[in-house]
């Protein structure tokens, strides 16, 4: 039996007064599915790092405290038997393979161990048994959706067959038929196979049936607690709110202007359809709200309409094939704001990236001064030569938010623009989303799961599912 | 072949023919290297670019020669053909081999410690993702207004900060599958030299050794 128990564990960047985990003491239980939930950015990765074993190694940075498996220390485990002992599932599904195909990364796993190349076959074969996945057993891990990548990653651990696996938001980036199988697979690992599951997850759909215990790291305190009962029951019953809003919005009329014409339309990036639209438009001046599941092809929607990705079909602007406009006139007319900030900036100081859309601006919407002024709303002024990498994740969302306003393109995608901002902030950013709209015309298209606090912004609702996009009037 | 010989017969033949002058023992080498491909059926679009995009060095090469040299035609046409001797005598190994493959023969029978071996097949197996990468990097860029070409500096800036990022994660990735430095591991696919291995080496390398002795031209 192994407990996982972590005891005045603490850690801090150094030059920072903030710790990212303040004497955390608790116990995962021997052959338990716990859940650890808290806001992105709140250090649950950080955690599982350390339980992990990979931490301090990777990060160069030690923490007091201790973590225990059993009676052994990890730190006293030696390397060549961690693997023996906790396995991780990453949440980024393309960075955790070395090898091309999915059958060598299973035998590069299994060599690793020293298992017996005799028996090597059976155990693969049994692994991906298990995940569903014997189809894939000869597949170039590129060539996978996110989806099937995971499924490869836990047959992996399957393989390894360690008594406690550890996931840092695996779910990510995957559609929801494979977030519930691979859940269900986890409480089959769980229950029938004496595994310890620790997985942090802030997207707590699904869970409720699935978990013994349910921790909570509080960003305020940087603490974790184990929540009883009721006040786990008020975790799920507020995240089921905060999922939907109610607001009706109308359905697009005839007569208004498309700005985005998509006609005969597929997109298969893996050799399955994610969309197919015989006729779409997005319409001009309004701001569109897309919702539908994770990884079902929203973020590689706006890969095509920003020319990142080949698909089949028309994508029209303005009446125009945009396969027919120059990139950089058409980068300056349909412009994205990427999920992850950092793909947007080019400099190194956040004068320097404000400095550069002051002066690449496209129309000269915004002044210095209203800058400054956005700045001070969002809590970002006095920040002018500090480097933009080493902002925290809320400061480099604004700062990202800012300079594309700034630039202030006829058509703005934006892709998880509010992911990882607190309340205040983001009801900021709808006013000033709000003005561009109303003042300059901008059109937006925003992918979005966060709901509540957008209501005064949303004109239009369109619903990813099946394959297909529709108009809907009911937000949810 | 094994892909660790082949690759040493490779590079020991495409030095030699850069210090020694013979067109005719050129020639050979291509039309072996072009049969021995051939064999193994490769697309016409990959041999089609090996024959096109040579030709803008090799055709630099005999014109300045021809027109501005001392040596005359003959050595001019030298010029032309070795470039394309070097290309499909390397063609000859990365049209035809698995890197897996050199990456397991380097491991088990060069002795190269496994972190280098597995380390450049998982760096070779993030290519299409670099590519992506560079074309996000392009594409982001323009969105702010700049136009970024390859002299860029920033365009090398964000590609080495993504691929720090990357290195990091690929580490702890393989450290979390299990992989240990310097450690003992099994395998699977034992890859071994053989006799003939060892035999072919040789007797090609002598081979073009006596072609070059006697051809002289």
């Amino acid at each position: 039996m192994t407990d996982v128990s972590i005891t005045h564990f603490t850690f801090h960047y150094p030059k920072s007064d903030v710790k990212v985990l303040n004497d955390i003491n608790l116990t995962f239980h021997s052959n338990h599915f716990s859940l650890l939930s808290g806001p992105s950015g709140s250090g649950k990765s950080t955690l599982l790092y350390f339980i992990a074993g990979l931490y301090p190694r990777f990060i160069g940075l030690d923490a007091t405290g201790t973590i225990k498996f059993g009676d052994t220390d990890i730190k006293q485990v030696p390397r060549d038997q961690v693997s023996k002992t906790v396995a991780m599932m990453f949440q980024n599904p393309n960075q955790q393979f070395a090898m091309d195909t999915v059958i060598h990364e299973m035998t590069f796993v299994l060599e690793n161990l020293r298992i017996e190349p005799a028996k090597m076959d059976n155990i693969i074969t049994h692994a991906l048994t298990f995940c569903g996945i014997g189809n894939l057993r000869s597949r170039v891990i590129n060539t996978l959706s996110g989806g099937e990548k995971q499924r490869v990653a836990l047959a992996c651990i399957v393989a390894m067959d360690p008594p406690v696996i550890v996931l840092d938001e695996p779910f990510a980036s995957i559609d929801p038929d494979s977030r519930l199988d691979l859940l269900h697979k986890l409480k089959v690992l769980q229950t029938e196979h004496g595994k310890t599951i620790i997985i942090a997850d802030h997207d707590l759909a699904d869970y409720q049936s699935l978990i013994d215990e349910f921790y909570y790291l509080d960003p305020k305190s940087h603490q974790i607690s184990l929540l009883d009962a009721p006040s786990a029951q008020k975790f799920f019953e507020h995240f089921k709110s905060t999922q939907t809003i109610n607001k009706r919005v109308p359905l697009p009329s005839t007569s208004d202007p498309a700005i985005l014409n998509i006609r005969d339309f597929k997109l298969n990036p893996h050799h399955s359809i994610l969309l197919k639209l015989d006729n779409f438009n997005f319409y001009k001046g309004k701001m569109t709200l897309i919702t539908g599941a994770n990884g079902i092809g929203k973020s590689t929607l706006f890969n095509a309409l920003t020319k990142l990705l080949a698909y089949q079909g028309t994508i029209s602007y303005d009446g125009k094939n945009i396969q027919k406009i120059r990139p950089l006139n058409y980068a300056k007319n349909v412009t994205l704001l990427f999920q992850d900030a950092e793909n947007q900036f080019l400099n190194i100081t956040v004068k320097e990236e404000l400095d550069l859309s002051l002066a690449n601006k496209f129309t000269e919407a915004y002044s210095a001064e209203d800058v400054q002024g956005m700045l001070q709303a969002l809590d970002l002024t006095g920040r002018d030569n500090q480097v933009v990498y080493s902002l925290s994740e809320g400061q480099k969302k604004k700062l990202q938010i800012v300079e594309m306003l700034i630039m202030n393109p006829p058509v703005l995608l934006l892709d998880e623009p509010f992911k990882g901002l607190d309340y205040q902030s983001l009801q900021v950013i709808v006013g000033f989303l709000n003005d561009a709209k109303n003042k300059f015309g901008q059109t937006q298209i925003a992918i979005s799961h966060q709901l509540s606090g957008l209501e005064a912004l949303i004109d239009y609702h369109a619903n990813f599912k099946n394959q297909n996009l529709t108009y809907q009037e009911v937000v949810k | 072949m094994n892909p660790g010989l082949k690759l040493l017969l490779v590079m020991l033949i495409a030095l030699e023919i850069s210090f020694t002058q013979s067109l005719i023992v050129n020639v050979i080498l291509i039309a072996v290297s072009l049969i021995y491909i051939l064999l193994h059926r490769i697309s016409f679009k990959a041999l089609f670019a090996l024959v096109f995009w040579p030709l803008f060095p090799a055709l630099g090469l005999f014109v300045s020669q021809w027109l501005y040299g001392d040596a005359g035609i003959h050595f001019a046409w030298i010029l032309f053909t070795r470039i394309y001797a070097y290309v499909f005598l390397g063609a000859t190994f990365t049209l035809t081999s698995s890197i897996t493959d050199l990456a397991l023969t380097l491991e088990q029978d060069f002795r190269l410690p496994s972190k280098f071996a597995y380390g450049v097949l998982a760096a070779f197996n993030l290519m299409p993702k670099i590519t992506e990468e560079i074309k996000i990097i392009k594409t982001s860029a323009l969105m702010r207004g700049e136009a970024l070409h390859f002299w860029s500096p920033e365009l090398y800036f964000k590609a080495i900060l993504s691929s720090i990022q990357w290195s990091q994660n690929l580490a702890e990735a393989m450290t979390s599958h299990g992989f240990v430095e310097d450690q003992d591991r099994t395998h699977y696919k034992i890859i071994k030299i053989t006799t003939l291995d060892w035999a072919l080496l040789i007797v090609l390398f002598a081979a073009v050794q006596a072609m070059l002795y006697f051809i002289r031209y």
